[in-house]
């Protein structure tokens, strides 16, 4: 678990990237329950008004949280993690998780973080999750 | 969607945080040890069919989009534990022709304790939009 001593206020967590993969959509598919066709059926997504299968929200939310994991030392030390997702993620984009320490408590201590999941499309970033927040306990 | 179904209780469905699935659910986002947050996702799948499947609530899935997602846990789950998912509907708004609706899961362990409540907010779009 990370260490009270070692966190301060505006700390930024190191950025976690990853390009999003078609067999890491299906993977996804598979562990979670989620078989959506909007995530495994081009022509199904292209109906909804996409232009390709795009990832499941959770899927961008669980790379968010493998960020706030690896920040935090533990799965454990999460005590709460939320997102809003705001834009979709295409096949073989490359979504860039990071954050930073909003606040601090004490007794018990707990890193209050606020998190979010970026990618660069036609020259603009583009927020797939926005407003995500994190309650991180501290040692 | 229909709004008179807010308030609406599921009956609790059984789910077993299997080491196997945790285990893949770890290898694809490159965490090492412990039950990811998120893998909770699971567990509310295994609750969604009777929400679907809710002719009351009559929530078009295939219109259904992700709004918003939250966990809150009291302790992280335990790989082979055995919890009761219990689903509510928690709020239901329409406005513009799209329904917003807010669903809790608690997910209780063997000694009926709340070990984590998620919650989804989901939004029906509107039909043609």
């Amino acid at each position: 678990m990370r260490g009270r001593a070692t966190v301060s206020v505006g700390q930024e967590l190191p950025e976690l990237a990853r390009v999003v993969t078609r067999e890491d959509v299906k993977a996804y598919a598979d562990v979670s329950g989620d078989q959506n066709p909007l995530h495994q059926d081009d022509a199904f997504a292209r109906s909804a008004g996409f232009p390709g299968v795009i990832a499941h929200g959770m899927f961008t939310m669980g790379h968010m949280a493998a960020a706030i994991v690896a920040w935090a030392g533990e799965a454990d030390a999460v005590l709460a993690t939320s997102a809003q997702f705001r834009a979709p993620v295409f096949i073989g984009e490359t979504i860039v998780a990071g954050g930073r320490v909003r606040s601090i408590e004490d007794r018990p201590a707990i890193a209050v973080l606020e998190t979010w999941v970026a990618v660069e499309r036609n020259g603009r970033t583009e927020w797939p999750v926005k407003k995500g927040e994190a309650r991180v306990r501290l040692a | 969607m229909n709004p008179a179904a807010e308030g609406t209780t599921y009956p609790a469905v059984s789910f077993v945080v299997e080491p196997s699935r945790v285990a893949a659910f770890r290898s694809l986002f490159g965490i090492s040890e412990g039950v990811p947050p998120t893998f909770v996702t699971a567990a509310e799948f295994a609750a969604f069919p009777q929400i679907v499947a809710d002719r009351h609530l009559d929530l078009d899935f295939s219109r259904v989009v992700h709004g918003s997602q939250t966990y809150a846990f009291r302790r992280a789950l335990h790989e082979g534990e055995e919890l009761a998912v219990r689903a509510r509907i928690e709020a239901i708004r329409i406005r513009g022709g799209n329904g917003f609706v807010t669903i809790a899961m608690d997910l209780e362990d063997a000694d009926g304790v709340i070990v984590c409540t998620a919650r989804s907010q989901m939004i029906e779009r509107a039909v043609g939009a």
